[in-house]
């Protein structure tokens, strides 16, 4: 096959829009790049078997894509990378424990149940890495859901944050990275290097991010704890969960996220909201995940209610028209 | 009637879950181990055999306006009778199915049968149908049992067999099973209701698939057929 | 009018002769399954009391919704079952108080609680026996864990732990009350 390679046309954001070179592999490649120093940082704190369990997620995630397309003889599309960004996502977002096999089996749900059946990369309705997070916690809990260094079991900051024992963390700590939790979770520092990059090559957009992260300070802020100050409260929240890792690499996922620009800052809104609504009174320490996969399911429709005006329509024409489809549905 | 038809109806080309899809609720919610999924199976093959067999005897005395009305009368009976015979006899398996034995009321499957087969059709055919139809529910249970069970607890036959003392069954629901790979290694989502739907989800898919296969050669064949005779 | 009442008698036939058929069995089966339904009572008391009989006595304190029967053993303790919500469904659990207000043990006699999850709460295997084996010897301030307790919950089943937890605080505080 010697066939030129298509150029596919990305429709990331609504009108009026630019067409460029890059393609799947580049945006892919991106997020690779980006997530470098989250990475070195996480083997730099966890040692060896943290690389190890990045490398073996990708690969199998790799190889799990490439399996599935081809025994349903369908074009193999793994050097687009998504697959491997989701393989990395996942681990990103697991204690630093979790053995290899149990990764592995989280990519195989991601990849294949959540991807590709329901027709592969831009088809999803599910955040693919986060689902199969979800799928790991709910099959391991004994193991996931608490954080082992070295062999010694300690508790999250957030379990410290919303349980009785105070927190034993400073706030630059949480910030830099001292804090026992997920690979990819424990460093702002770091995740905001990567989020940088990531909007220097636009490669995501600052409105989700921002209005993940603005709601889970403003309304932290304004719930407060005993025994801590208002900010300082309010910042660990931000810092000590996976609110930051997962506002800015999880939730801008393109498949998974509305493209109108009204839609994009309700989905924040509603995953920085349900996040809180999960910590405060839910039965586990952290909630973003489970948010975003909630807020996942309702992209369709936030895209449907912030539906844009056309460029050069009149307002009063917009909603004639709109009025008009109305009638011609109730009639049908 | 063809009784070998009605087998392969029951089975396969009609079967409750997998075809009409018909009494879903409790093939997913019981489904998590052997005992369970054996249990369940056997108690609606037994009520649905003698509903079908009451409903058709009494098919000519009942009006039509209340048949519905009676149907459920008749189903109810047996149920509660079945239930106040599980409690008696086999209280682990009325312990484990809980709620889901007087839901069998409701249980879209022998109402259904009875509307659609049985008011038209005589004792004899009725009585097989519902032997043939439960024994369609009861397979697929099993297999559901078989899947969730291993993949979501490395299990096999769980409260059903027991090997600690060489092998045996215990209808009890005592049984530990035999454990193919241990137990911290299965992904125990699939004993919760999400890994019902997933196992039903992709059995359904399974059964169409080889369903929509056969009628493929089926209509290769005739066209061949067809050709040949030209 | 004649149509309607023939219908009517025809679905009374139906039913009556349905009830008839019931009450017959329910005849037949009531003895088995309430004797069924004392020895597990009786088991669940022996299990969390060493004791030789138990009388049941008056228990009617506004203030302990939850406790349904107190039995006592003269001079060992008291029995306390209660029925609370878990996190399916209700659970009903005795518990064994001695004469110093600790608890000697639970044993839990009906439940509806996820299987693999909660419902280790009531197994028979090594993590149910293990996690009722940490309530004995507590007394009423007892507490999980991560609410600076000593009870570890059930791995994936925080709810019907705690459930638990507070039921048998809530039974040692109803014997306090018996003084």
């Amino acid at each position: 096959m010697n066939e030129k390679k298509e150029r596919m046309i990305f429709d990331v954001t609504y009108q009026p829009q630019v067409r460029t070179v890059r393609d799947t592999q580049r945006i892919m490649l991106d997020v690779i790049i980006a997530t470098l120093p989250i990475v070195g940082f996480g083997v730099y704190r966890y040692g060896w078997h943290a690389l190890l369990l990045v490398v073996s997620s990708m690969a199998a995630a790799v190889f799990f894509e490439w399996a599935y397309r081809r025994l349903l003889k369908k074009s193999i599309t793994i050097d687009d990378l998504s697959a491997a960004v989701t393989g990395l996502l996942l681990v990103m977002v697991l204690p630093p424990q979790t053995p290899v096999w149990m990764a592995v089996i989280g990519d195989f749900f991601a990849i294949v149940i959540v991807k590709q059946l329901y027709g592969g990369i831009g088809k999803n309705f599910l955040n693919p890495a986060l689902a199969g997070r979800a799928f790991l916690t709910a099959s391991y809990s004994g193991v996931l859901t608490v954080v082992v260094i070295d062999g010694v079991t300690s508790a999250t900051p957030l379990g410290y944050l919303y349980g009785d024992a105070p927190m034993p963390f400073t706030l630059a700590q949480s910030f830099f990275g001292a804090i026992p939790g997920s690979i990819g979770e424990i460093s702002s520092f770091a995740i905001l290097a990567g989020a940088a990059y990531l909007i220097a090559r636009k490669v995501i957009r600052w409105r989700i991010p921002a209005s993940v992260i603005g709601t889970v300070f403003v309304l932290s802020f304004l719930g407060g704890h005993a025994g801590y100050s208002r900010f300082e409260w309010a910042l660990q929240n931000v810092c000590a969960g996976g609110v930051m890792f997962t506002g800015i690499f999880m939730a801008t996922d393109y498949s998974t996220s509305p493209v109108t620009i009204n839609g994009q800052i309700i989905y924040g809104i509603g995953i920085g909201a349900l996040t809180m609504l999960i910590r405060y009174f839910g039965g586990y320490a952290e909630g973003c995940s489970y948010a975003i996969l909630i807020m996942n399911l309702t992209t369709w429709a936030l895209d449907k209610l912030c539906h844009r005006r056309q460029f050069g329509v009149s307002r009063k024409d917009f909603y004639l028209s709109k009025k008009a489809k109305k009638n011609k549905e109730a009639v049908s | 009637m063809d009784r070998k038809k009605q087998f392969t109806e029951g089975l396969i080309t009609n079967n409750p879950v997998l075809v009409q899809q018909i009494g879903m609720c409790a093939t997913m919610a019981i489904t998590t181990t052997l005992f369970n999924g054996v249990g369940m199976g056997l108690s609606v093959l037994i009520i649905l055999t003698c509903c079908n067999v009451v409903i058709s005897a009494i098919r000519h005395i009942i009006p039509g306006e209340i048949r519905l009305a009676i149907f459920v009368v008749v189903i109810a009976g047996f149920v509660t009778i079945v239930d106040l015979l599980l409690q008696a006899f086999v209280p682990a398996l009325s312990e484990a199915l809980g709620v889901f034995i007087p839901l069998i009321v409701v249980n879209c499957i022998i109402i259904g049968r009875a509307e659609a087969f049985c008011q038209k059709m005589p004792v004899k055919d009725s009585f097989f149908d519902g032997i043939f139809q439960g024994l369609g529910y009861t397979c697929v249970l099993i297999v559901m049992c078989v899947v969730r069970e291993f993949l979501g607890s490395g299990r096999f036959g769980g409260g059903l067999i027991d090997i600690s003392n060489g092998f045996r069954f215990t209808l009890d629901g005592t049984g530990a099973g035999i454990q193919i790979f241990p137990e911290s290694y299965g992904a125990s989502i699939l004993s919760l209701p999400f890994g019902g739907f997933l196992t039903l989800g992709f059995l359904i898919a399974a059964m169409q698939y080889a369903l929509k296969k056969a009628e493929d050669k089926k209509a290769k064949k005739a066209e061949k057929e067809k050709e040949a005779e030209k | 009018m004649n149509k309607i009442l023939k219908l009517a008698l025809v679905l009374l036939a139906v039913s009556a002769i349905v009830a008839g058929v019931l009450g017959v069995i329910n005849e037949l089966t009531y003895p088995v399954i309430d004797a069924q339904k004392q020895a597990k009572t009786a088991e669940a008391f022996a299990s969390v009391l060493k004791a030789d009989r138990f009388d049941e006595i008056e228990f009617d304190n506004p203030d302990f919704p939850t406790v349904l029967t107190v039995h006592k053993a003269e001079g060992v303790g008291y029995v306390v079952t209660s029925k609370f919500s878990g996190a399916q469904g209700n659970i009903t659990l005795a518990v064994g108080v001695d004469n110093d207000y600790k608890c000697t043990g639970i044993s839990v006699i009906e439940h509806s609680e996820t299987s693999g999850l909660g419902a280790n709460a009531a197994s028979t295997g090594e993590v149910g026996v293990n996690f009722r084996k940490q309530f004995v010897g507590q007394d009423e301030s007892i507490a999980l864990s991560n609410a600076g307790g000593s009870i570890d919950a059930l791995t994936g089943a925080t709810i019907t732990s705690r459930a638990i937890t507070e039921a048998v605080a809530t039974s040692i505080q109803a014997v306090k009350t018996l003084g």
